[in-house]
């Protein structure tokens, strides 16, 4: 579904991104963390067309991506949420699902935005102001919920679980596991939570100062000791 | 209940305001000079409101519409109905020049208009053989006699240039309502947000862009037609800038009928009361009375009369 080749992200002199290379399948779950600066976020903002990478190839379903601007691989079913939300200004909760919904999928389709609004929890806020009057977990559905009103195959998700308490966590984890199941859809999941992510991907890739150490099962990854280098200097965690 | 209110502002715009003021010219035509500032600050409003770009150059939209139409209908003998939305068109193909100033924000996206603005001028100037240079063009056709109305003289302006202004507010009301309404609300603040999202920012900006220029064009070309002459300095003034940024803002920029309302109060009040009475200073009044404004009402003269009619039915509840 998703291929990355050789992809490469420069800010001046700094490497973000090296030789980025990884796939993606349809319906698949993928995990993907790394200590902080390591390129996550850069990442998804190359494949989401928010950044343009300095180098590589990038195809979603056969397409190539590159030159693509990012408005357009949201109507090609890539659905992505900010780290930190950014719910559309001047907007209900409602009105951010519409949005997404009218120009992402091209469709209009209020039984669907119901269904999504219930699926996140978020049906008795549907009328707020999305900008305020909104809890941290609601303002992270949101965040979900914009992205998949455009009805996307892949979601790309920003640490949608920090900063949430271990309740809260557990339940939007299982909320998004419904919504994987209920649009079938391929994750790509940013998490520092390491049990999470186990809990919620069978695969894991692990960047460290834009390079991709490692990649395959949790148990396997978090085991690496170039993984548990990269994250305590040690070999041992 | 609404639509009898409606209707009957509507037998008032069109029939009583020509009856009670078609024996005084004068009269009538600060009123269609009120209602030319209403058709611009409408059309500024609207792109300030949902394009989120503030333009101190809309007189360029204004000149380009005025020497389009002028200039259609007299060296190519267009009729003058089809010229003024040529003319329109004139000023929508010329915001395409600007759509480069699109990557710009805020203040600099606001000079960059405004010297797009002084290059149109420059051009109206210099290409003496079309519009007539400094010496400007004469004898510019005059809007046809209708069904027996005469739509040259004041009266058949003043119904023309209502008819635009309703037009073009009722236009921004529709865009408004629109999905592209609520996108273009939503990415003021958060536009990779909306980018990401589906929504072709750029794309919404330069259509709002070209709608705002198209509705100034028309109303420029309007005007061109109803005083029958144009040069440079005139139909490029930053007055068309000016005094419909301080119409908008004084009626409420944001809703679509304050700027109507802002054009109708500021320029009547300013040329019916503190002229008069200050004949070379009233500007000053102006300002004070905009000040004032701003500072009680921020939101401007139809969201205060809104809190205060929502108020006294709270009230009386």
């Amino acid at each position: 579904m998703l291929t990355l080749d050789g992809v490469q992200v420069n800010f001046g002199g700094v490497q973000a991104l090296k030789n980025a290379s990884f796939a993606v399948a349809e319906g698949e779950s993928v995990g993907l963390v790394g200590p902080n600066g390591a390129g996550k976020t850069t990442l998804f903002n190359v494949i989401s067309g928010v950044i343009r990478p300095t180098g590589g190839r990038l195809t979603f379903r056969g397409q190539s991506l590159l030159g693509l601007p990012d408005w357009k691989r949201a109507r090609l079913g890539i659905g992505r949420s900010f780290q930190i939300p950014r719910p559309l200004g001047h907007c209900t909760v409602r009105e951010n699902l519409i949005v997404a919904q009218r120009f992402g999928a091209g469709i209009n389709d209020p039984k669907r935005i119901d269904e999504i609004l219930d699926l996140l929890g978020l049906r008795d806020k549907a009328d707020a102001d999305a900008t305020g009057a909104l809890a941290l977990t609601e303002h992270k559905a949101l965040e979900v919920g914009k992205a998949l009103a455009t009805n996307p195959s892949l979601l790309l998700l920003d640490e949608v679980l920090a900063g949430l308490e271990t309740n809260s966590k557990r339940a939007f984890m299982e909320r998004l596991g419904a919504v994987r199941d209920r649009y079938r859809l391929a994750l790509v999941i940013i998490e520092h939570d390491l049990p999470t992510i186990a809990a919620l991907c069978p695969r894991v890739l692990v960047l460290n100062f834009g390079q991709i150490i490692a990649d395959g099962a949790p148990d396997a990854v978090f085991r690496n000791p170039e993984v548990i280098r990269s994250y305590t200097g040690e070999t041992t965690l | 209940m609404r639509h009898i209110l409606l209707l009957a502002a509507l037998v008032v715009a069109y029939a009583g305001v020509p009856l009670l003021f078609g024996g005084t010219p004068y009269i009538l035509g600060l009123i269609v000079a009120a209602l030319t500032i209403a058709g611009i600050a409408v059309a500024w409003a609207l792109l300030g409101n949902l394009g989120g770009m503030v333009s101190f150059g809309h007189a360029a939209f204004f000149g380009v519409g005025s020497y389009g139409s002028a200039v259609l209908s007299m060296k190519l003998g267009v009729p003058v109905f089809p010229a003024v939305l040529l003319g329109g068109l004139a000023a929508a193909l010329a915001s395409v020049a600007m759509l480069p100033a699109l990557r710009l924000r805020g203040p600099y996206f606001a000079l960059a208009i405004l010297a797009y603005a002084h290059i149109f001028q420059i051009l109206a100037t210099e290409m003496t053989p079309i519009t007539g240079g400094a010496g400007g063009l004469l004898s510019i056709p005059r809007f046809p006699v209708l069904f027996g109305l005469d739509l040259g003289g004041k009266t058949g302006g003043y119904v023309i240039i209502l008819t635009i202004v309703l037009l073009s507010a009722l236009a921004y009301d529709a865009v408004r309502r629109s999905a592209w309404g609520l996108a273009l609300k939503a990415m003021h603040d958060t536009e990779v947000a909306t980018r990401v999202v589906g929504v072709p920012s750029t794309h919404l900006k330069a259509a709002m862009l070209a709608l705002s220029a198209f509705i100034t064009g028309v109303v420029g070309a309007f005007n061109a037609h109803f005083i029958s002459f144009l040069e440079p300095d005139y139909a490029f003034s930053s007055t068309w800038t000016v005094l419909p940024i301080a119409a908008a803002i004084f009626g409420g920029y944001r809703t679509v009928w304050g700027p109507v309302l802002g054009a109708l109060a500021i320029y009547l009040l300013d040329q019916l009361l503190f002229k008069p009475i200050l004949p070379h200073g009233h500007q000053m009044v102006l300002g004070v009375l905009l000040c004032a404004m701003i500072l009680l009402s921020p939101g401007g003269l139809l969201p205060a009369l809104r809190r205060r009619s929502t108020g006294e039915r709270h009230a009386h509840a």
